[in-house]
């Protein structure tokens, strides 16, 4: 399965999202690809800390792959490359990890034929060898999700199934802006439905993932004052309506991770160790991460809304 | 006045790469469809062999070349002539592609008519002297940028024939394709072929060595390389799906739908030396000595088995359990 990962503006927490999703998939014994289509501003070898083996790949990672400069995109296994202490050992029974980084100084390119073939030929090999494929696609209508939209529309794909998670933060804006990128005129649907994918299909393979949720009934904010905490209430209520209003309410939500200060100050990914042993991350982020991993392949949550 | 007489050069190097995948297709391809699909040349037919196990070969390919040799000390030679290609089917079900080429000690300093170096397929002269040690260790370790790849080539064979229109692209189970380049040196003639070493790399990358008699063509190492690729690429899949600890545990995979498909598609596969040159089929017995191919697939299946027969037992009780 394909999964792809979209978001209309920067900071939304794809990225670390994603890659937490990938590592969770990975330890529930899937074997997972993480792909950075990030062009420009790549930051997968951050969150799974192979910065060493990145830089041992650089200038052969997807962007000159699919540019044609080099034959196969570098590979990263990163249980066995990152420098993070928790990642070296995975749990007996874990599936393999693999990223594929890419290229620092590759900026967004056009779509031509020889491009659209090899991302095919990528996609195609790739859903052969993995029971999970996880593509970071660069924010907002991108070349790369230009790119996806017609490799997924041509007749050799029909048979894979592809999923789209597009994320957002809990604001008016967000939620706005999110909403145009998937039903606005320039959206992903209209997009996709352009390259030949039909409408109601292209609609019920897209979910959205609520990022840096604030949850007026945590600890965190316990300490505010009433008319704050009432105020919280009301807002939420109110996104959660305007939501709903622009066509991604309830129904179209796969999950939402909480507000969590280990995410928002440093991108990392999220271990059990940091949740049971070193506490400095939420019980409940955690359990969010396990939720939104475990349905991404759940056909319960992807079913016609 | 006619030009100096072309003399075949006497190679002293054959390098290689085999890359073996599943074939995407749920069924295996019966020996029609295997022909179909291989059929890369219209002037050339595929070799089809039915006996002890459903092979079949395709013609080879030529891709011209004008680049720079791997090297794994820096030194740049122009290597000019052509790499030769093919594609081999085996029981309908597993795939590969191998890209080799052969190269003299020395070549001349200018280049010359394309003519001339298409008489002689799968022969890539080096301009000037060739430094045969970083050449062979230039290959084993990968193409740089720039070198001449011989993944690249046996991938893109592979990649043709993936978008067939045969094939309805589905795979009974996920499995990694495997990479395994070789390098052969050459002998006097007359003398007897030998395995110099056979390893495991990284991911999927396995590298084998070898030392290959003047007599013996560089398609018959490639053949050999094929055949031991195939069998390396069964143990490694199926000790992958056997390694999952969670195996039939709870929570974990269940056992009769991980091991199901090999049973179908990949128990029946072993047939070592079945295709290979009999000049060449005595390097088998050294694998078989050290690490002992046969003996680690005999393991595996036993074990396939045991856990697939300790089902069958459970089953019966389980139902009647459930019944009381």
């Amino acid at each position: 399965m394909l999964i792809f990962s979209a978001s209309d503006k920067g900071g939304t927490g794809r990225s670390v999202t994603s890659a937490n999703l990938a590592y969770h998939r990975a330890m529930a014994g899937d074997d997972v690809c993480y792909l950075d289509f990030d062009f420009g501003s790549p930051t997968a070898a951050a969150v799974f800390d192979v910065a060493d083996a990145r830089q041992a790949t650089e200038d052969h990672g997807l962007h000159a792959y699919l540019i044609g400069e080099v034959g196969e995109p570098a590979r990263i296994d990163v249980w066995a490359e990152t420098e993070h202490q928790v990642l070296r050992f995975p749990p007996p029974g874990s599936g393999r990890l693999v990223l594929m980084p890419g290229d620092v100084s590759g900026g967004e390119f056009a779509t031509s034929e020889d491009n659209l073939h090899r991302c095919v030929d990528l996609l195609m090999n790739l859903s052969y060898e993995f029971d999970l494929v996880i593509v970071d696609l660069s924010a907002g209508r991108s070349y790369a999700v230009d790119m996806v939209l017609e490799a997924t529309a041509q007749p050799e794909m029909s048979e894979v199934t592809a999923r789209w998670l597009v994320f957002h933060r809990w604001t008016r804006q967000h939620v706005a802006a999110a909403a145009s990128l998937v039903f606005g005129k320039r959206g992903i649907l209209a997009g996709g439905v352009e390259r030949g994918h039909g409408e109601e299909e292209l609609r019920n393979a897209i979910r959205f993932v609520r990022a840096a949720v604030p949850d007026p009934e945590s600890p965190l904010w316990s300490q505010v004052s009433p008319t704050q905490s009432a105020w919280m209430r009301k807002t939420d209520g109110d996104l959660k309506q305007l939501a709903s209003t622009h066509g991604i309410g309830y129904s179209m939500v796969l999950g939402s991770v909480p507000l969590e200060p280990v995410l928002q100050w440093r991108e990392q990914l999220i271990t059990d160790e940091d949740v049971l042993d070193s506490q400095i991350a939420n019980q409940e982020t955690w359990q969010a991460l396990s939720r939104l991993a475990g349905r991404l392949t759940d056909d319960k949550y992807w079913e016609p809304a | 006045m006619t030009a100096a007489p072309v003399h075949p050069a006497r190679s002293v190097l054959a390098c290689g790469e085999v890359r073996t995948c599943l074939l995407p297709s749920l069924q295996a391809l019966d020996i029609r469809a295997a022909a179909q699909l291989l059929r890369l040349r219209a002037d050339e037919p595929v070799r089809l062999s039915e006996r002890p196990s459903m092979h079949a070969l395709s013609p080879a390919m030529l891709t011209g070349v004008d680049c720079r040799l791997p090297s794994s000390n820096g030194s740049k030679v122009r290597g000019v002539g052509t790499v030769a290609a093919r594609a081999a089917l085996t029981e309908g079900r597993l795939l590969q592609a191998t890209a080799w080429f052969s190269v003299p000690a020395t070549g001349p300093d200018l280049r010359r008519p394309w003519g001339q170096y298409l008489v002689r397929p799968g022969l890539v002269e080096p301009f000037g002297k060739l430094p045969e040690q970083a050449t062979a260790d230039g290959v084993l370790r990968g193409a740089g940028r720039g070198e001449l790849d011989l993944g690249v080539i046996a991938e893109g064979l592979l990649a043709q024939l993936r978008r067939h229109a045969l094939l309805d692209r589905r795979v009974p189970f996920k499995s990694s394709p495997t990479r395994l380049r070789w390098v052969a040196r050459r002998e006097p003639a007359g003398e007897r072929a030998s395995l110099t070493s056979f390893t495991l790399a990284e991911a999927g990358l396995r590298t084998m060595e070898l030392r290959l008699p003047a007599d013996v063509p560089a398609a018959s190492a490639a053949g050999l390389c094929e055949d031991l690729a195939l069998h390396d690429w069964l143990l490694t899949t199926v000790q992958h799906m056997l390694d999952n600890s969670r195996l039939g545990a709870a929570g974990g995979p269940s056992v009769i739908e991980t091991l199901q498909p090999v049973v179908v598609h990949l128990l029946h596969l072993w047939m070592p030396r079945a295709h290979v040159d009999p000049a060449l089929a005595h390097l088998w017995d050294v694998l078989e000595e050290r690490p002992g191919f046969s003996r680690q697939w005999e393991n595996l299946s036993r074990r396939i088995r045991d856990r697939l027969a300790l089902q069958a037992v459970a089953a019966p009780q389980q139902a009647l359990s459930d019944a009381r």
